[in-house]
């Protein structure tokens, strides 16, 4: 079973992803900022993070540099309701850039092909 | 006559006597004696009527001369074209010349009348009369008055009075000298007059009524009187001499109705710059012929060409004779004689004012011509002035033009972030209600209302969503919609589209395009965005027109677009940036054209390259993949 870090501050969103990436069947760990998800990888490598960018404490973008920095196969997914962030440089690091919706599908789909290129890499 | 002769004559004679009277001393007088004496006594007498004539003669002459003396004293006093007149003690004129009869058109003889009902003066019992102070001792004094003459010119005359003693002390008459100062008056008329113009031309900073001002001075009887004007300006941008304006009637009958009217409306400077009506004189054909006038600078066959290059009026007597004029011109002319004078500012020529007197045929004098002269070089001053202020204007306006746009963009920002801002705190929430909504839809509900309600919530989170992303996505590309096509299709179209444009800004178009070039998978629609953005770029580049070379060369895994301009290129500072969204060197730019071509090439998963070099030009390299 796949293992997501899923960082998001939004209590009642984050139960939201929690619930449907479980159904869908992938291990689900939380985090409700950056500080907390950097916390997380330390006691357990997932195989995908999935990111909020505007979060307190520490943004997204941050968080994922300091991920990257220390764990370079680590893929993560940018998921924001800012599509604006696509066009920041900085953004190009993740491995895919997903507008939030109602709709998981997107979401759902990038996971799985991340978690395939991985596969593929290796 | 000989006053010896005659001694000569008598002394003869009184010899003759003597010797007759020895000769018959003793003799009875008889026949012979009184014969001999008769013969003397005729000889004297025919001797002495000779003599009478002769003195009378002598008289004649005396007389004669002492008349034509008298008469050229007269003619010197009437030469010297100075009004003579002497007045005795109660003013009344005892002598009068020619000259000031003439001057103040005296049919009847003078002699007697008192001085003021002949001079029309008003300084009778005055303290200022000249002819009163000078009976009372004083300084004579000077009175300036405008008469008319016979012709009906206007003469500026003084008067000046000196006394005329009789032994020492006994002033007995007065003599009025009356001297035409209108030359020197004029002079000084004139000088008033062109720094009055200089004045009233630097205070008008409107081009056109400045231009119609100038021209109306050249052609006003009070100031330079020419019959017609006509204005050219140099346009350094076409090189060219180009009719501007032209003052002054176009026919014979146009001319005495305007002279008519003028001669009462402008009667003064001020009446010209107060009550000069700028669309007078507008629509003669003349203005209309002089305006369709355009001259190339290099063509020094034309006088008004020679006059610019040269800098220096030019006066032609005889225009059917000199090699100057060109019979065209002498033909729309219509006259002999003419002037050129340049206009010249800051050493440069500005333009050029051509003055004639085709309906008066008055001579044109150098004197004229220096004062014309004088006239223009402040007119020319004043045009460059106030082709500076408009320069200056338009400057101005742009600016202000400039920042009203920046304002509004600055506000339409400000509300777009603020919109953003919202749009986006929405979108959180909403996918959490929709999310969830989602989530319960996939149980099974026994009450078959739930299950519809639910759906309601998802829909209508949909809807919100979909006008969420239209607010903050907007005015980016959306996803392409690929169709096969060739590129030089769609570049051919683009090209035709801008047709008009490339020929209106002179732009040489080569278009070299391989014939066997593969389908690729574009949106057209796109694609044509993108065409149309670099080649605008490109025609803004070359605003004095140029070459624009578009190649499309197709590869193995990719097509190539080459567009080069020979324009103003692109300096490293903005070639930095251009790529940048709201990154603009144009004043009507927004900078979202060559990102969003950037964008959408990209998303076609090809790549655009930018070499420049100022100066030189600017090559666009656009790659697109053969899929």
């Amino acid at each position: 079973m796949k293992t997501i870090l899923l960082v998001e501050d939004d209590k009642n969103q984050r139960l939201l992803y929690e619930q449907e990436l479980k159904r869908v069947g992938y291990k689900v760990v939380t985090a409700s900022d950056g500080k907390e998800a950097l916390e997380k990888i330390q006691e357990q490598l997932p195989d995908v993070v999935v990111m909020d960018i505007n979060m307190p404490k520490m943004d997204g973008i941050e968080a994922m540099g300091r991920i990257l920095s220390k764990n370079k196969a680590v893929p993560v997914i940018i998921n924001t309701a800012y599509s604006n962030y696509k066009d920041s440089f900085m953004s190009w690091m993740a491995d895919a850039y997903v507008v939030k919706s109602s709709d998981l599908s997107e979401l759902k789909d990038k996971i799985k092909e991340v978690l395939a290129n991985k596969a593929k890499d290796f | 006559m000989n006053n010896d002769l005659s001694k000569t004559n008598s002394e003869t004679t009184i010899n003759r006597i003597g010797n007759l009277l020895n000769e018959y001393r003793g003799v009875p007088l008889d026949e012979n004696f009184l014969k001999k004496i008769e013969e003397i006594c005729l000889d004297l007498r025919a001797d002495s009527t000779q003599k009478d004539t002769e003195y009378s003669e002598v008289s004649k002459d005396l007389k004669e001369r002492r008349k034509s003396e008298r008469r050229s004293k007269d003619k010197i006093i009437d030469v010297i074209g100075v009004g003579l007149c002497l007045l005795d003690r109660e003013l009344k004129i005892t002598w009068v010349n020619q000259t000031l009869c003439d001057w103040l058109h005296l049919k009847e003889s003078p002699l007697g009348k008192h001085c003021h009902d002949v001079y029309n003066c008003d300084e009778i019992g005055t303290g200022s009369c000249p002819a009163a102070s000078v009976f009372s001792g004083k300084a004579g004094s000077i009175i300036e008055t405008w008469i008319e003459s016979e012709n009906r010119d206007k003469m500026c005359v003084q008067h000046v009075a000196i006394p005329i003693r009789n032994g020492e002390e006994n002033i007995n008459s007065v003599l009025i000298l009356t001297i035409n100062s209108t030359e020197s008056e004029k002079t000084v008329h004139k000088l008033l007059l062109l720094q009055k113009l200089g004045e009233a031309m630097q205070g008008t900073l409107h081009l056109d009524k400045l231009l119609h001002l100038i021209l109306t001075c050249v052609t006003s009887g009070y100031a330079f009187g020419f019959n017609r004007a006509m204005l050219f300006l140099v346009n350094k941008e076409h090189n060219v001499l180009n009719g501007k304006l032209a003052v002054g009637p176009s026919s014979h009958e146009e001319a005495n109705q305007i002279w008519k009217e003028l001669s009462d409306k402008y009667s003064s400077l001020k009446d010209i710059f107060e009550e000069l009506d700028f669309s007078h004189n507008i629509d003669t054909s003349f203005n209309t012929m002089v305006k369709l006038m355009v001259y190339s600078l290099s063509d020094t066959r034309e006088v008004v060409i020679f006059c610019a290059k040269e800098k220096t009026p030019i006066i032609i007597k005889d225009a059917v004779n000199d090699p100057r004029v060109t019979p065209e011109f002498r033909k729309a002319l219509g006259v002999n004689e003419f002037v050129c004078v340049p206009l010249i500012a800051k050493n440069e020529t500005i333009g050029v004012i051509v003055a004639d007197n085709i309906y008066t045929a008055e001579p044109i004098s150098s004197d004229h011509v220096s004062m014309l002269t004088m006239f223009v070089n402040q007119a020319a001053m004043a045009i460059e002035n106030a082709e500076t202020y408009k320069r200056l204007e338009d400057k101005i306006n742009q600016l202000t033009e400039t920042q009203q746009r920046l304002i509004s963009s600055e506000r339409l920002a400000a509300i777009g972030s603020m919109s953003s801002y919202v749009a986006h705190e929405i979108r959180n929430p909403l996918v959490t209600i929709g999310g969830f909504a989602k989530t319960l839809s996939r149980f099974t509900f026994t009450d078959s209302k739930i299950k519809t309600n639910i759906d309601i919530i998802i829909e209508e989170v949909k809807r919100l969503e979909t006008i969420l992303k239209n607010i903050t996505d907007f005015g980016k590309p959306s996803t392409p919609e690929k169709i096969d096509t060739q590129i030089s299709e769609i570049m051919e179209s683009t090209c035709m589209l801008m047709e008009n444009y490339f020929q209106e800004k002179n732009i040489n178009v080569h278009k070299e395009f391989e014939t066997d070039e593969p389908e690729i998978a574009v949106d057209p629609i796109q694609i044509k965005q993108v065409f149309l953005n670099i080649l605008m770029n490109a025609v803004e580049a070359m605003p004095d027109g140029g070459n624009l070379d578009i190649k499309i060369r197709s590869g193995i895994e990719s097509i190539e677009i080459e567009i080069v301009d020979n324009g103003e290129g692109i300096s490293k500072e903005v070639l930095k940036n251009i790529f940048n969204p709201f990154f603009t060197t144009k004043p009507n730019g927004t900078g979202a054209g060559l990102a969003i071509s950037l964008k959408i090439i990209e998303d076609h998963g090809g790549n655009v390259d930018v070499k420049s070099m100022p100066g030189k030009g600017t090559t666009m390299l656009l790659t697109l993949p053969v899929t």
